[in-house]
């Protein structure tokens, strides 16, 4: 019996799970589903009820001893669901889920935990539900609080603790359960970065220990760090699956094409505006040149760019100032943020059609999708014009992706000396 | 640097304990159709979950006293006031109630006290899934251990209030048959009673809350139709209303164990306790079927 199959601790075989979003229907279906299950009618489901849809849809793949594979997808592709599936908590559909041994939940943190009771009750308390004995948690106990940091506060309740605190005795607990597979749903956001490596160290360590994981996390760093493979779930569907890398530049990929498609058109017009709407000087457009002087919808990683603003002026001004906003997809707030007027260049125009040009000899901004927000003032204060966020795509030269690990791009030059 | 060592050794005993390496199946088709792998699992989980209920039964009390000042004392408070309140009512003919065959404050104690665990039991199992919802929708534990851990409370408050009865007793000198050795097999069949229909509605009433709020309202009205401040009436529709109440026999039977020694209704007292326990057992398998479909939409 040394047939490779003998290393699969997880098989999920065509599973599919339907959903609805209507909470009455929702309610009803339940009902129903629980009559049919109680008179024994229940079976594969292949077709959806009115106001259905698949939130899993013919999923499959494996899972060996000690594999480390992420799950990732946009919100709302099915991850959870198929991490609730696997754990048992809610029934496939269609198809059937096999688990060798203990499944632990890290989707879990803290659930069961009480706030009035002190955190050693709760350990206690946590620990049971995920299903270990007295005696095996009076042996992990020193352990848990001593990975948990959490010290002398381990006899004061726990509606005391920060919440970081209560997330690291949350994910202390669940891991110190050494089950078999362990299933980690975006719960490593918590905590600061220290304890984050120390969460991540601590997996290294379990899968030397042959036991195996399903990470989810939204940053593609954690994936390529932990895993060993990968599966990609769009809208309930599996698109691919496999090593990380691949899986991963999938992912990624399809994440950019499909905001592009939707959104980021790289250029922007705007109407003209009647004489009495305007304050005396409008944004007509606003678009990307390269190096070249060619007009560009995605500009490129450390080359020469220039935001061109074409503005009609109904006088002569001078002391104008531009403000210009950046912002990154998934980073609040501003990402860059600029002013003529900072910068002590004040900008004249004259009356009718003016060009104003913005040049980076060397754009910063990483791939991905931005949106870029044009301000004309007179002075600080005196607001001239707004245009809406234009959006656009940064793109990347092939040759330089192996510096996608960067958060901007820094123009270099290596050299040697001999001194 | 030896005694690192040691620590590591022990470390590495315990991955290489043995690990249960049995294979799950989860599939769409109805588990009725497997009965055999259905009851051993039910029995499994049932001893599986002993431990865990008692971790949750001393979580629940031990976090439900620490957040109240005047702690246990709202286990008696309740049905002082309410014996209180009859006693005060009956001896100035506001309500004409019969004679008991004790004195009428320490019979309406005593049964409000029966009645309220009654109540409790039934509620218990309906509780113990919306409390525990947050744990279901995320943890796949044994799904006995809440409802054992309620009944476990249930039999706590019931304790609690023994100590106010005996109290009670003592004040009225009331005397009290050997019997009352077998009145808690009684009283343990009235809980049967509440929980099997309280498992049996659980999983309906954490989809609708409609069971809830008319279950209030039907305990509400069900008191009056159970000897509890009054005694057994022995003619009359209403008469014959009172014994066709399952909670009656069992209720009159605990009752008759403490006091007078002698059941007054024998096979009404059997009948209701089969009736209990095959609901029991009905009622939990129910409650197992369909707890993923009700963890299915709880949101996580």
């Amino acid at each position: 019996m040394t047939s490779p199959d003998d290393d699969v601790v997880l098989s999920v075989n065509g599973v599919s799970k339907r959903f609805c979003r209507d909470l009455k229907r929702s309610l009803l279906y339940g009902v129903q589903d629980i009559g049919a299950e109680v008179l024994g009618v229940r079976g594969k489901a292949d077709s959806l009820r009115p106001k259905e849809f698949w939130a899993l849809k013919d999923v499959s793949f494996q899972l060996r001893r000690g594999e480390a594979l992420g799950l990732v997808g946009k919100n709302g592709s099915g991850k959870s669901t198929l991490l609730r599936i696997i754990a048992g908590l809610i029934r496939p559909d269609a198809g059937s889920v096999e688990v060798k041994g203990r499944v632990a939940p890290l989707i879990a943190l803290g659930a069961g935990f009480n706030p009035i009771l002190t955190g050693r009750e709760n350990i206690y308390a946590n620990m049971s539900i995920l299903g270990l004995t007295k005696q095996e948690i009076d042996d992990r106990f020193d352990e848990v609080v001593e990975f948990a940091e959490i010290g002398d506060a381990i006899d004061s309740p726990v509606q005391g603790y920060s919440s970081g605190m209560a997330a690291r005795l949350g994910f202390a607990t669940a891991i110190h359960t050494e089950p078999d597979i362990l299933l980690i749903d975006e719960v490593l956001a918590v905590g600061d970065i220290k304890f984050q490596s120390k969460c991540y160290r601590r997996l290294d360590e379990l899968k030397q220990k042959a036991i195996s994981f399903i990470l989810v996390a939204h940053n593609p760093e954690a994936i390529y760090a932990t895993c060993t493979s990968a599966v990609y779930l769009l809208k309930g569907d599996l698109i691919t699956q496999g090593d990380v890398s691949p899986v991963m530049r999938r992912y990624e990929e399809e994440l950019y094409k499909y905001e592009t498609d939707e959104q980021a058109h790289g250029e922007l017009f705007t109407a003209k505006k009647a004489k009495d709407e305007s304050a005396g000087l409008d944004i007509v457009s606003v678009h990307f040149q390269d190096k070249n002087g060619k007009k560009t919808s995605q500009p490129i990683s450390g080359e020469f760019t220039r935001v061109c603003i074409n503005c009609y002026a109904h006088n002569n001004y001078d002391e104008i100032g531009l403000r210009i906003r950046i912002q990154k997809q998934g980073h609040g707030g501003d990402f860059l943020f600029m002013n003529n007027l900072h910068d002590k260049q004040p900008l004249q125009v004259k009356k009718g059609n003016n060009n104003i040009y913005l040049d980076f000899p060397y754009l910063g901004l990483m791939p991905g999708t931005y949106a870029l927000i044009v301000v004309l003032l007179q002075g600080q204060l005196h607001q001239f014009d707004v245009s809406s966020p234009l959006n656009f795509k940064v793109e990347m030269h092939e040759g330089q992706r192996n510096l996608e690990r960067s958060q901007f791009y820094q123009p270099r030059h290596w050299s040697s000396l001999k001194i | 640097m030896s005694q690192k060592r040691q620590r590591n050794l022990v470390q590495d005993n315990r991955t290489l304990a043995p690990r249960s390496t049995k294979t799950v199946v989860y599939r769409p088709e109805s588990q009725i159709r497997r009965p055999r792998q259905l009851l051993w699992e039910m029995w499994r989980d049932l001893l599986a979950s002993r431990e865990l209920a008692w971790r949750l039964l001393v979580r629940d009390i031990s976090a439900q006293y620490r957040q109240s000042f005047f702690g246990i004392i709202w286990a008696f408070l309740p049905p002082i006031v309410t014996a209180l309140g009859f006693t005060l009512a009956r001896n100035n003919g506001v309500v004409n109630i019969g004679e008991t065959n004790i004195p009428y404050p320490v019979y309406v104690m005593f049964s409000m006290a029966l009645w309220q665990t009654f109540v409790e039991s039934l509620n218990g199992p309906i509780q113990a899934v919306n409390q525990a919802k947050p744990m279901l929708a995320k943890i796949n534990f044994p799904r006995e251990a809440i409802i054992l851990a309620k009944l476990g409370e249930v039999f706590f408050n019931f304790g609690i209030k023994t100590l106010l009865l005996i109290g009670m007793f003592i004040l009225f000198q009331v005397s009290v048959s050997w019997t009352v050795v077998i009145a808690p097999v009684a009283l343990i069949h009235l809980v049967a009673l509440g929980t099997s229909l309280g498992l049996f509605l659980a999983p309906m009433a954490t989809l609708y809350q409609d069971f809830s709020r008319a279950l209030l309202m039907i305990t509400g009205f069900w008191l009056f139709l159970t000897p509890v401040v009054f005694p057994v009436p022995t003619s009359g529709l209403f008469g014959a209303v009172v014994r066709l109440n399952p909670v009656t026999p069992l209720l009159v039977t605990v009752r008759d164990l403490t006091t007078t020694g002698i059941v007054s209704d024998p096979a009404g007292f059997w009948a209701v306790s089969a009736i209990a326990f095959v609901g029991l057992f009905v009622a939990w398998i129910l409650y197992r079927l369909s707890m993923p479909f009700v963890v299915e939409r709880i949101s996580s």
